[in-house]
């Protein structure tokens, strides 16, 4: 067998064998919820252990796959007949005839096939086996727009509206943020005390003085990830504080000092603590 | 599998250090893509390999009506029986090809299925209810353009040629292959139809990542309140994110209180049925030119859907 079908047949299986022991070991590492809403964990690992039996299975059958399907019925006898579900390297005979190109262009493509596929093998591995999970970082909060004026969230529908007796100690930075995406104003947020815990992001507007504790929230997975926000005003933070870095922040919220930044409300900081970040960064 | 689980855990974290910001969110976000979707596609394959070698021969066919424009709704009420979002579609609809299937009718069922399966409708319903007819627009609009589809294909003078040459070969090794030993043609099919699909995976899961990094989401959310541009952009939206059929309508949601219901519905019935992960999944199956074709009927359906709910209703 040459290496070029060699790699064709092992390429779905070892695609399939990445991606089960990337899910398994985030699912045991308790770190799917960096990729995933935990709505889905049971799902998805039933589905992997599915698919390792399955795998295995297949790594159990396939080498003598050749033997049935050039002996015992691949149609006209062609000793690779069953080599091609990939539709990638298409040497087989009819499909030679079809295209009617010369060996020489066939080999090519047949080479450049291979490096593909090895090369598509080589990322997976990279991509899930050999780069730490990690969670998204403030450069997705520039491209999708800390607290999207247009955005809803979900739970947002059937969040009470603020009145002054709320008990506000257990709010989080999504809590804080619907309230003030649903257009509850200074007079309810002036004096009122917080803690809120998130990743530092600069106001893209008054970045100097302002910035974000952030968390982002997941509906399905990262990709659909939404930036939320509580602006705190602290000129100079960089120095303290890098950008991504995860703090905790006790203060109390009053009127924008900044007259760059868009925040109307901002939280005044009596102490910001540099925390580790959690091993559920994402709201939901 | 010991082998992967010892690059993971002996990799350091600080392996990488040197990468930029970007650079992590395209691996983040494209792992995202895989992790979400694998489970969706190992279901297809199963519920495939359920259609094709466990239940008895033409049990399916059977029982189809004959007359083609009925059994092509029939087909395409199947995806209700089904709680499979859009990846997991793919081989299962390949499945039904190879189990002798119409092309068209395999059309009808594939881009049917992901709107009409009971998930999508329950989370649909949950997230707009029955709030400017957007769940029902979605339900008898994606009915209606996946029936389209199917019957614009069905008058092809030779369906064989919207396939790919890699999977005709697929279908004639099936048809060739012994009814027994179904463990065996079980574990041999879900080697066959991973060395498709999971390539065209991890491939889609790259450039979906790559976009979301590229393509800066604000602008197009910022064009959902314009009737005309509402429909455009999010269609352009759903094109990019490329996020599973199950939950696209709490995404949309979280978007949603500027957007026209338009917009909203042309989203949630183009989003399933084509998208930058979804094209590279059907290339295993479709030739690039079939591809176009029916990218470009879909988008011109749910554009004219999405403009109707703007304008008329």
């Amino acid at each position: 067998m040459s290496f070029s079908r060699l790699v064709s047949r092992w390429q779905g299986l070892a695609l399939s064998l990445i991606g089960v022991t990337a899910t398994v070991w985030l699912g045991f590492a308790g770190q799917l919820g960096l990729y995933i809403h935990p709505r889905y964990y049971v799902f998805t690992l039933v589905m992997a252990a599915i698919a390792v039996v399955l795998i295995v299975g297949a790594f159990a059958v396939v080498p003598t796959e050749g033997d049935d399907d050039a002996h015992d019925h691949a149609p006209g006898g062609h000793e690779h007949a069953h080599d091609h579900a990939a539709g990638g390297h298409d040497l087989h005979p009819a499909a030679v005839a079809r295209s009617g190109r010369s060996p020489r262009t066939r080999r090519l493509r047949m080479l450049t096939g291979t490096a593909a596929s090895l090369a598509v093998v080589a990322a997976a591995v990279t991509a899930l086996l050999v780069v730490p999970p990690t969670t998204l970082t403030s450069s997705t909060v520039a491209q999708r727009s800390i607290n999207n004026a247009s955005a809803t969230l979900p739970g947002e529908g059937s969040a009470s509206a603020a009145s002054a007796g709320d008990d506000t100690s257990s709010y989080t930075v999504k809590n804080w943020s619907l309230l003030m995406r649903q257009g509850v104003g200074l007079d309810y947020f002036d004096g009122r005390a917080a803690t809120v815990t998130g990743f530092v992001t600069p106001d893209a507007d008054d970045p100097d003085n302002v910035f974000f504790v952030a968390r982002f929230v997941v509906t399905c997975c990262a990709v659909d990830a939404q930036p939320v926000g509580v602006a705190v005003y602290r000129p100079g933070w960089q120095s303290s504080y890098p950008t991504d870095s995860w703090v905790s922040v006790d203060g109390t919220f009053g009127a924008d000092p900044s007259v760059l930044s868009t925040a109307n409300i901002v939280l005044q900081p009596d102490a910001i603590t540099g925390i580790a970040q959690p091993s559920d960064p994402y709201v939901y | 599998m010991l082998v992967l689980l010892g690059i993971r855990y002996l990799t350091p974290a600080s392996v990488t250090e040197w990468m930029t910001d970007p650079a992590r969110d395209f691996v983040t976000l494209s792992i995202s893509v895989i992790i979400e979707s694998l489970p969706f596609v190992f279901l297809g394959i199963v519920l495939s390999s359920l259609v094709q070698v466990w239940l008895p021969e033409g049990f399916l066919l059977r029982r189809l009506p004959r007359n083609p424009a009925l059994r092509r709704f029939t087909i395409s009420l199947l995806g209700v029986l089904l709680p499979v979002c859009e990846c997991g579609n793919v081989p299962l609809a390949r499945g039904l090809i190879m189990s002798g299937l119409t092309v068209a009718d395999s059309m009808t069922f594939l881009f049917a299925a992901p709107i009409i399966n009971p998930i999508t409708i329950v989370t649909t319903y949950q997230a707009f209810g029955w709030n400017d007819g957007i769940l029902v627009s979605r339900i008898i609009g994606g009915l209606l353009i996946a029936n389209l589809v199917g019957f614009i294909f069905s008058r092809h003078p030779s369906p064989e040629k919207l396939l790919t040459t890699g999977f005709q070969e697929a279908c004639a090794i099936d048809e060739a292959a012994p009814r027994n030993r179904r463990v065996r043609r079980t574990f041999l099919q879900f080697s066959r139809e991973t060395s498709a699909m999971m390539p065209a995976l991890f491939i889609g899961a790259g450039i979906a990542g790559f976009i979301q990094v590229a393509v800066s989401r604000n602008v197009l959310v910022a064009l959902g309140s314009n009737p005309l541009w509402s429909v455009l952009a999010l269609m352009t939206l759903a094109f990019v994110v490329a996020i599973c059929s199950n939950v696209d309508a709490f995404f949309i949601l979280s978007f949603g209180s500027t957007f026209l219901p338009g917009g909203i519905v042309a989203f949630l019935v183009f989003g399933p049925m084509i998208d930058v992960k979804m094209l590279a999944l059907l290339r295993t199956t479709f030739t690039a030119k079939t591809l176009v074709q029916v990218s470009i009927l879909i988008a011109m359906c749910a554009a004219t859907l999405g403009l109707a709910v703007n304008y008329v209703f």
